[in-house]
């Protein structure tokens, strides 16, 4: 390189990084369904789907008008691939949501997650309720890759990828959690439910802490990567628990979204366990919850809307998404494109 | 105001004209067989005939005003090539906004092939755009994939070697092509080896034979085309098997609340109707029924399926096999057997499943169904169920969570499932036995079950209603005399009726529930037509003297020996003996009596009636017919 670097550019460059520092590391998606009435057949009449949050906090559509998106992904070499689950399975788009793609055939249906390997983004997993399927070329081509999954039992519900190692993935399914190291060709199981885990995180802030919750076991905890879990005693039992989130702007702070209890937080990394439905609609039964870049908390709600929080439940207002049931919140770490 | 007063006289007898339905409006058609084939057959086209010129005149709708036309009447006009200008613009409009699943699917590929050579380019083009921009949703049922994958293979038939960006699924001509023959051999594998998942459904009949007669009759592939051709044999012989004058009774994988008890009110009696002659036609021929219509006069139903429908020489047992719906989870099998019996006699038919999970919303379990001469508005049907709702069902069979499902699926045209009163669906704590017409129906539900009692419907139409100090209940329906015999205390509830689909209203239709409000339960019925007796008091007698022996706790168990002199035995979650030896369902066939046979795994179908014999094959994809 040469040594001799004009001024303006030394200035360019420098102010290009400033502005990188200063710009939130994440982006913010939701796949949300609006159009509650929908029955198949029927004309959609409102817009669903995938919708990013912008800067100035406004939610613009992304791809198609879809009321039954249930996930989404990226592929983070190109914001432009994207994979989104629902009734008919796996669709994907190369062009940035123009085109789309039905990945699987008649054998795949009803896909419940998606998730793309960040180390190795040619690959692509897919959660099932009868398995797992695996692609080595986006999707292009899906294979089964249920070896060390249950005969029965085995319908996943959630995947999701360690950032950390290619090939690395844990799926929440009927009977538990299981983990894989080789790229879905065997599974082994590595937390034992007796009905179904609704959801897995790993933490932004550790990738070797792992949250699950489920649907009558309550939420668990790893702290070796997914090997080995232990129950968060202070989270009840009581009652469904649908989705769990961390917060990526607080390692201590985490979230929970249940049919039942509604929205629940913890500011002390799992510890403590605080309901916050002061100014959720009664009765307290949560979708979903989610936490965006700058640290908002999101709450939908069922039968009601998308609500929004700044102060990480103590106070709510509706978000501007009104109407919609969110099936899914992914925060993404911004890609180059 | 005279001449307004014509104008108005003059519209209502046009409307009169246009509304009129002779099928069902008319008098009830004979029951004879009709065996001379010329005639049989002009009768057939007479019916055909009806159907597209009500749909070409308005249909439901009442109008044949271009601009209100629905996809059915232009289906209809353009068979009798009525105003193709109209119906080319009125498609063009329709598919400004397209619909989005397999019920928009097949109408459109109707009049893509209907209009191929009739309507506009533009029109036939606006079809195809819409299959480009409109992501169309596959479903979550076997006749939603059904009516979607031979669609999908039509319309890629239709337009082949395009590239994958014309079509919604992003795949090209080709793909989408393969990957739809791939589903429907597989799907008619299933079929012909183990059963149908959805099988003797009262309605969704419809959603398989009309997708299957636009593949056996625009199929380019002339395997496809045969094997359109013979599934639509294979399933309306089922359905002629199964039917009592027409009218299709119980089991059934799939049905509503109102063909539960009004057992003619089906697509399948519509069905009946244009094949057999032998039943009224449902209003509106069925709705979708109406898209069958424009291809009828190529299907020509066999003689031998035609008389197994009409012209019976006795009574007979037909045992055959299917599948529930599948189980996602919470379960050990996906899908696992059903086990049906069906004895049909002239006054009566008595069917029914063991029992179990069938369908989770929608499954009729069994019934003793009486004959009618005009069964229209009759609730000619006898049965009891555990009243099941839960959402571990719901889940176990649904991709979602559980709790909010039931809601979800009482919006969505099925308002009864969450009712203590309902009179439809299927029960983890029922167990079913049955020998020819007797039936013995067990419950054993758990204390936490959400409704813990059973119903027993018991029909308006029923006569002579008495409750017997043996403690059994005798009534007569049609010819049929009835002894329903509850095994616990009971109390009766005034029936009211959930009208489907989206309507919330709930109606007194006269009938009654018998309630019996205890978890340890069961129901034993005995049919016997009114001809074997001197009189009605006669069968009463018969009935009181028949042995009867039975236990609630700790699991109800029964003994009963049946008019018919068979000693039954049937303990809870057992298998039931006849005369002592055990009913041993793993040697069932896939079919297996007087008309209908097949042997488990087979993929043929042996259809008899007399010396009259069709087989299908779908090994060799061959039609065999002899006379024997």
């Amino acid at each position: 390189m040469n040594t001799k670097t004009p001024a303006f550019i030394l200035f360019g460059l420098l102010a290009l990084r400033s502005l990188a520092a200063a710009a939130p590391a994440y982006d913010f998606f939701v796949c949300a369904n609006i159009n509650r009435n929908y029955v198949i057949g029927s004309k959609i009449v409102t817009t669903n789907g995938i919708f990013q949050r912008d800067a100035a906090g406004e939610w613009q559509h992304l791809g198609y008008n879809d009321t039954g998106i249930s996930a989404l992904a990226f592929d983070p070499r190109d914001r432009n691939v994207i994979y989104t689950t629902g009734l008919n399975g796996l669709w994907r788009s190369l062009d940035g949501g123009k085109l789309w793609r039905m990945c699987n055939d008649w054998t795949m249906t009803e896909a419940r997650d998606v998730a793309v390997d960040p180390h190795a983004p040619d690959h692509v997993y897919l959660a099932l309720p009868d398995g797992v399927a695996f692609s080595s070329d986006r999707a292009q081509t899906l294979v089964r890759r249920e070896n060390g999954l249950p005969a029965r039992g085995k319908y996943t519900q959630v995947l999701q990828i360690d950032r950390t190692r290619v090939g690395r993935v844990l799926a929440g399914c009927e009977l538990g959690v299981y983990l894989t190291e080789d790229a879905a060709l065997h599974w082994r199981q590595v937390l034992p439910t007796k009905e179904m885990v609704f959801d897995l995180q790993q933490s932004p802030h550790d990738p070797l802490v792992w949250l699950a919750v489920t649907q009558s076991a309550g939420a668990w905890r790893s702290v070796d990567g997914g090997q080995t879990w232990k129950q968060l005693a202070a989270v009840p039992t009581t009652h469904p628990l649908y989705n769990i989130t961390f917060d990526v702007t607080n390692p201590q702070r985490l979230a929970i979204g249940s049919w039942g209890l509604g929205a629940l937080t913890s500011e002390d990394g799992g510890q403590t366990w605080i309901n916050r439905n002061a100014g959720l609609p009664a009765p307290h039964r949560v979708w979903r919850v989610g936490v965006d870049p700058a640290g908002q908390l999101y709450a939908s709600v069922v039968a009601e809307t998308l609500f929004v929080s700044a102060d990480f439940g103590r106070t709510w207002k509706p978000d501007s998404l009104a109407g919609s049931l969110v099936n899914k919140f992914l925060i993404q770490p911004k890609s180059a494109q | 105001m005279k001449r307004a007063f014509i104008s108005v006289l003059f519209f209502s007898i046009s409307m009169l004209f246009v509304a009129a339905q002779p099928a069902f409006e008319g008098p009830p058609p004979s029951s004879v067989p009709v065996l001379d084939p010329v005639k049989r057959r002009a009768e057939y086209q007479a019916r055909v005939k009806e159907i597209i010129n009500w749909a070409a005149e308005g249909g439901q709708a009442k109008t044949d005003d271009p601009a209100k036309l629905d996809l059915a009447m232009i289906a209809a006009k353009i068979v009798l090539r009525e105003d193709m200008p109209g119906c080319s613009q009125r498609v063009i409009n329709l598919m400004s906004e397209p619909g989005t699943g397999p019920f928009w699917m097949f109408p459109t590929v109707c009049i893509a092939y209907l209009g191929r050579d009739h309507l506009t380019p533009e029109a036939l083009a606006s079809i195809r755009t819409a299959w480009r921009t409109t992501r169309q949703l596959r479903g979550d049922t076997e006749n939603h994939f059904a009516m979607y994958y031979i669609s999908l293979y039509l319309m890629a038939e239709l337009y082949p070697n395009e590239p994958a960006e014309s079509w919604y699924s992003g795949k090209t001509s080709a793909e989408n092509l393969a990957e739809a023959r791939s589903y429907l051999i597989n799907w008619m594998d299933l079929a012909t080896t183990v059963g149908q998942g959805e099988f003797n459904p009262t309605h969704y009949i419809g959603e398989y034979v009309i997708p299957l007669q636009f593949l056996a009759n625009w199929a380019k592939d002339p395997e496809m085309k045969k094997r359109g051709a013979m599934m639509l044999d294979w399933l309306f012989a089922e359905l002629a098997a199964n039917t009592l004058n027409g009218v299709l009774r119980g089991p059934n994988a799939r049905t509503d609340e109102g063909s539960t008890i009004e057992r003619w009110q089906a697509m399948a009696s519509y069905f009946s109707w244009l094949l057999f002659g032998n039943t009224p036609s449902t209003a509106g021929y069925g709705g979708w029924g109406l898209y069958f219509a424009p291809l009828a006069a190529n299907y020509e139903v066999p003689e031998v399926i035609y008389r197994i429908a009409t012209d019976r020489a006795g009574d007979y047992l037909q045992r055959d096999r299917a599948r529930t719906r599948r189980f996602w989870r919470y379960s050990d099998e996906l899908s696992p057997p059903v086990y049906k019996t069906n004895y049909l006699r002239r006054d009566y038919a008595v069917g029914s499943t063991r029992g179990g999970l069938l369908d989770v919303i929608q499954a009729h379990v069994w019934d003793v169904t009486w004959a009618e001469s005009d069964p229209r508005g009759k609730h000619n049907t006898m049965f009891s169920l555990h009243p099941f709702s839960s959402m571990w069902a719901m889940q176990s069979m649904f991709v979602t969570y559980p709790e909010p499902m039931i809601k979800a699926v009482a919006f969505e045209g099925k308002p009864s499932y969450d009712s203590p009163d309902k009179i439809m669906g299927s029960s983890p704590y029922e167990r079913v036995c049955q020998d020819l017409d007797t039936v013995i129906a067990l419950y054993d539900i758990p204390a936490d079950t959400r409704f813990p009692h059973i119903n027993g419907f018991f029909s308006k139409d029923l006569v002579n209603l008495s409750e017997d100090p043996s403690g059994w209940i005798f009534a007569q329906g049609g010819q049929t005399y009835l002894a329903y015999r509850p095994l616990a205390p009971y109390h009766w509830e005034k029936y009211l009726h959930h009208s489907s689909g989206w309507a919330k209203v709930r109606r007194d239709l006269g009938g009654r529930l018998l309630v019996s409000p205890h978890l340890k339960n069961g129901t034993i019925v005995q049919a016997a037509s009114a001809s074997e007796f001197k009189n009605f008091a006669a069968f009463k007698a018969a009935i009181n003297a028949l042995p009867l022996t039975f236990r609630l706790e700790p699991t109800p168990s029964v003994q009963f020996t049946s008019l018919r002199g068979k000693k039954l035995a049937f303990t809870f979650d057992q298998d039931p003996t006849v005369n002592g030896r055990a009913i041993d369902y793993a040697k069932w066939k896939l079919f297996e009596g007087p008309y209908l046979n097949s042997e488990l795994n087979s993929r043929k179908l042996t259809i008899t009636h007399g010396k009259l014999e069709r087989v299908l094959d779908f090994n060799t994809l061959t039609v065999t017919d002899r006379v024997k």
